[in-house]
């Protein structure tokens, strides 16, 4: 997911006028805190494959003292594939690749331990979420902070329930997985 | 980090309602400070086990010692003035007095326990600016929302700077924004004054504002969370 | 007709699914409406005679036509108490009932069949009492007169009748608030005025006025050696206005008292008391009306007897002293009878007032209230209020029983005025009962419900 937009998000990032690699990596990861930072390499291949499509242009370089630095700017057909894509629909429930529920289906078919591996996984996202709880309860978060570890959160939150279920229906699955 | 002795602990509880079993040897410990989650499914016996261990009922069997002090030892009169000096308890809704001023509800435990009016009005104003609730303070709890309500009533049980404070299902009955602001407001709070929470809930969002989780299955504790 | 058959079953079937407090409701509803339809029928078979009579009970009292009005109007003033006690009896489990039948109108009802509804399920418990109180009645009714009149008969049948139709014309017009709006009132916002019961109270006594001031005019013959018609009548407008004075003074008092002292309560149960007071001062004002009427009469009466018990004993008259006394007794009786109806409705009301806050009891018990300041506080709900209201009563029965004495040139009989004080303290015990309730409700296990 995040390969497939990261190409939008730096068209956005662009949009506030020309930047180079560096800073837009530095602003990415400053606006989405929750999310995976951006490699270095992972910009400058994405600015590129942005250029080669013609949605980015090369504006000059700047040095401001440093090293020479490519700037980059978005062109009209950059801002329009932006628009484009910023009012599209996200596909709900895009795929269902769900490890935990494979994980629990193989421990039954391996006869390994579903419940103790459920219990722990519940530990495991309880602690992730304490940690973003942690994070967007503290003073001073900002909006932007608070609202993508909601973002998490509600996510871990809905593993975390469809897990409650699960472990109290094992002895339903169990049956079930081996009976076929 | 070696631990001190807990602040609060209760072993083997044991409590039935009638011909449902609610506790089957519960334990748990709750330390000076912390913020502990209770989680389960509902008639895990969560509120019962709130209940005994903050001496509202009396469990059938099991132990609940509170500062090296037994509380089953205690009578009625003692446990009562208890919760009223050293525990403060949050409930889902309808803990304040409908027919009182939100400022009064507020001031009513420093009231009971000798304070002047007018300097529990004093103090209980300010508790109620630190929770967010201002220019309430003349109206009925009828009139507040779910949230501030709860704000309110966060304020009530703080007021006496209790050491433990009982919160069963305090936002139960809030939508996820008001419960945000309701958890943040008792987490700062119970942080800054040192107090320690045991907080029921069936929301994991909910318990994520703990330090630690205990999970009640059927009465008793099933898996302890990792410790922070 | 199917739509009341279906009303009928419905109201049926809500009584039959109900708790305990409903039933408690029904049984307390027909019993007050069995007393209704005695004293009513036993009114209304004296008012049927005309002429003399010889009546073999109350040492002759019933045989004049000028006694027996004296006795009907006794008769129909004990009605007062018992309204009292239905209003209380309707307020049993009230806020439940209110929701259910929001319940009924967000389900689709229209007003008018939730109006019905509520209606029959009153009427039918006050048929239930009539209907006992009128069996009993005619049996005792052929057992001391051979051949009752038509109009006698035709009376019975009417009473029978009309106390199960007024209750739930009664039932159906307390329920405006909730026909008004499906969502009834789940939160209270603002001041309640709970005005519509004290009307009903109110109109109710006009009612029972008006009949008695009838059966004064058509019983009693008007003649030259009865000078005293006017007197009576006198006495029953003074009672009258001094007993609608106290209860006004009561609501007006529980506000100011509750206004004031929640300004300056010292102590948490005071304030408590006094918040309440302040927040719904006319159900106080409702609770204590029938205790100053009966105070008012039963000072003055007592002032009354002891005069006129003097005379009867000192002078000598053409009927025995025991024909005199016998009346006075008899008289004292109602009166005692009315108040422990009025005692009961007190503690009626006080056991209602505390079912229907028995989560936030428990709340504050569990939150380390102590028992003895939710105790305190609930005697002060009917301490406070009361105190003015029954001093002013007090005064009022004085005042009768003083200038009846002044009247007959006789000593001012000081010791009527232990009586309010005497009244005072039956309402505070009355209302004590309610206390070992007060313990059951702040139990853990009503944390959970609503």
């Amino acid at each position: 997911m995040i390969g497939m937009s990261t190409r939008h998000i730096l068209l956005g990032l662009l949009a506030t006028g020309p930047s180079h690699g560096y800073d837009l990596k530095r602003r990415h990861d400053e606006r989405f805190p929750q999310a995976r930072p951006l490699a270095y390499g992972q910009v400058y291949t994405t600015l590129q494959r942005l250029v080669r499509d013609g949605l980015a242009q090369v504006d000059g370089t700047d040095s401001d003292g440093g090293p020479e630095r490519t700037m980059y700017r978005a062109t009209d057909e950059g801002t329009h594939e932006l628009a484009r894509w910023a009012g599209e629909i996200a596909p709900p429930a895009p795929f269902v690749a769900n490890e935990i529920f494979a994980k629990v289906v193989v421990a039954i078919l391996a006869g390994g331990d579903p419940a103790g591996y459920l219990s722990a996984q519940r530990a495991a996202h309880m602690e992730r979420m304490r940690e973003l709880t942690a994070v967007k309860a503290a003073q001073g978060a900002d909006l932007a902070t608070v609202l993508s570890a909601d973002y998490a959160l509600n996510h871990l939150d809905a593993d975390l329930r469809w897990m409650n279920t699960t472990a109290a229906r094992l002895t339903t699955l169990t049956a079930e997985v081996d009976a076929a | 980090m070696s631990r001190p002795v807990p602040l609060l602990t209760a072993g083997g509880l044991v409590k039935a309602h009638g011909r449902t079993q609610a506790l089957r040897g519960a334990s748990v410990e709750l330390h000076a400070g912390e913020i502990l989650a209770v989680t389960g499914a509902s008639g895990s016996g969560k509120s019962t086990l709130l209940n005994c261990l903050s001496g509202i009922v009396r469990p059938d069997a099991g132990s609940v010692t509170y500062d090296g002090r037994r509380l089953e030892d205690l009578p009625e009169k003692r446990l009562s003035e208890l919760r009223r000096t050293e525990f403060g308890v949050v409930f889902q809704f309808g803990q304040l007095i409908p027919e009182l001023t939100v400022l009064d509800n507020v001031a009513l435990p420093l009231l009971l326990a000798g304070t002047d009016r007018a300097a529990a009005r004093v103090r209980a104003g300010e508790w109620l600016e630190r929770f967010g609730v201002r220019g309430q303070e003349d109206l009925r709890p009828g009139e507040l929302s779910g949230g501030q309500a709860q704000r309110a009533a966060l304020a009530r049980a703080l007021v006496t700077r209790p050491r433990v404070v009982f919160a069963d299902e305090p936002t139960g009955a809030l939508d996820s924004l008001a419960s945000e602001q309701v958890m943040t407001a008792l987490v700062h709070t119970a942080r800054e004054s040192g107090t320690a929470v045991l907080l029921i809930t069936h929301d994991a969002q909910v318990a994520a504002y703990a330090d630690r989780e205990v999970q009640l299955r059927d009465g008793a504790v099933a898996a302890l969370g990792v410790t922070a | 007709m199917t739509s009341l058959r279906a009303d009928l079953r419905l109201a049926w079937e809500l009584t039959r699914g109900s708790d305990r407090g409903e039933w408690w409701r029904v049984t307390l509803t027909a019993t007050g409406a069995a007393l209704a339809t005695g004293f009513a029928l036993a009114a209304v078979a004296l008012a049927s005679l005309r002429g003399r009579y010889d009546v073999p009970v109350a040492a002759g009292l019933l045989d004049e036509p000028g006694t027996r009005s004296g006795v009907i109007v006794g008769l129909l003033l004990l009605l007062v108490p018992v309204l009292g006690f239905l209003g209380q009896c309707a307020r049993i489990g009230a806020v439940h009932r209110d929701r259910r039948l929001a319940g009924l109108r967000l389900a689709g009802a229209t007003p008018w069949q939730v109006r019905r509804i509520a209606a029959l399920e009153t009427g039918l418990a006050c048929l239930l009492g009539s209907a006992v109180a009128t069996v009993f009645s005619v049996l005792l009714l052929l057992r001391q007169w051979d051949r009752p009149t038509v109009l006698a008969w035709v009376g019975v049948a009417l009473v029978a009748v009309a106390v199960p139709a007024l209750g739930a014309v009664a039932g159906a017009l307390a329920l405006r608030r909730v026909v008004a709006s499906p969502l009834g009132w789940v939160r209270r916002v603002g001041q309640r005025h709970g005005r519509g019961p004290g009307l009903l109270f109110l109109a109710g006594i006009l009612l029972v006025a008006v009949m008695a001031l009838l059966a004064v005019a058509t019983t009693s013959t008007p003649a030259a050696n009865r000078p005293n018609g006017g007197a009576q009548l006198q006495t029953m407008g003074v009672i009258l206005a001094v007993g609608a004075g106290a209860v006004w003074l009561s609501g007006a008092t529980a506000k100011a008292t509750g206004r004031i002292l929640a300004v300056r309560a010292r102590s948490a149960a005071t304030l408590i008391a006094a918040e309440r007071l302040r927040d719904d001062p006319w159900s106080v004002a409702r609770t204590h009306a029938a205790v100053l009427l009966v105070t008012v009469v039963g000072t003055g009466f007592l002032g009354i007897r002891q005069v006129m018990g003097e005379v009867v004993r000192t002078r000598r008259f053409s009927a025995p002293p025991s024909y005199y006394l016998t009346g006075l007794d008899l008289t004292g009786a109602a009166i005692g009878i009315a108040f422990a109806i009025t005692l009961s409705g007190l503690a009626v009301g006080t056991a209602e007032s505390l079912a229907t806050r028995r989560r936030s009891l428990a709340a504050q018990a569990a939150a380390g209230v102590p028992q003895r300041v939710l105790d305190r506080s609930l005697l002060l709900e009917t301490a406070l209020p009361l105190a003015p209201a029954v001093l002013l009563a007090g005064l009022g029965g004085t005042a009768i029983g003083t200038w009846y004495a002044l009247a007959g040139n006789r000593p001012v009989p000081w010791e009527i005025t232990l009586v309010p004080v005497a009244v005072y303290a039956a309402c505070l015990l009355a209302a004590a009962t309610a206390l070992p309730l007060l313990r059951r409700s702040v139990r853990p296990g009503e944390l959970r419900y609503a």
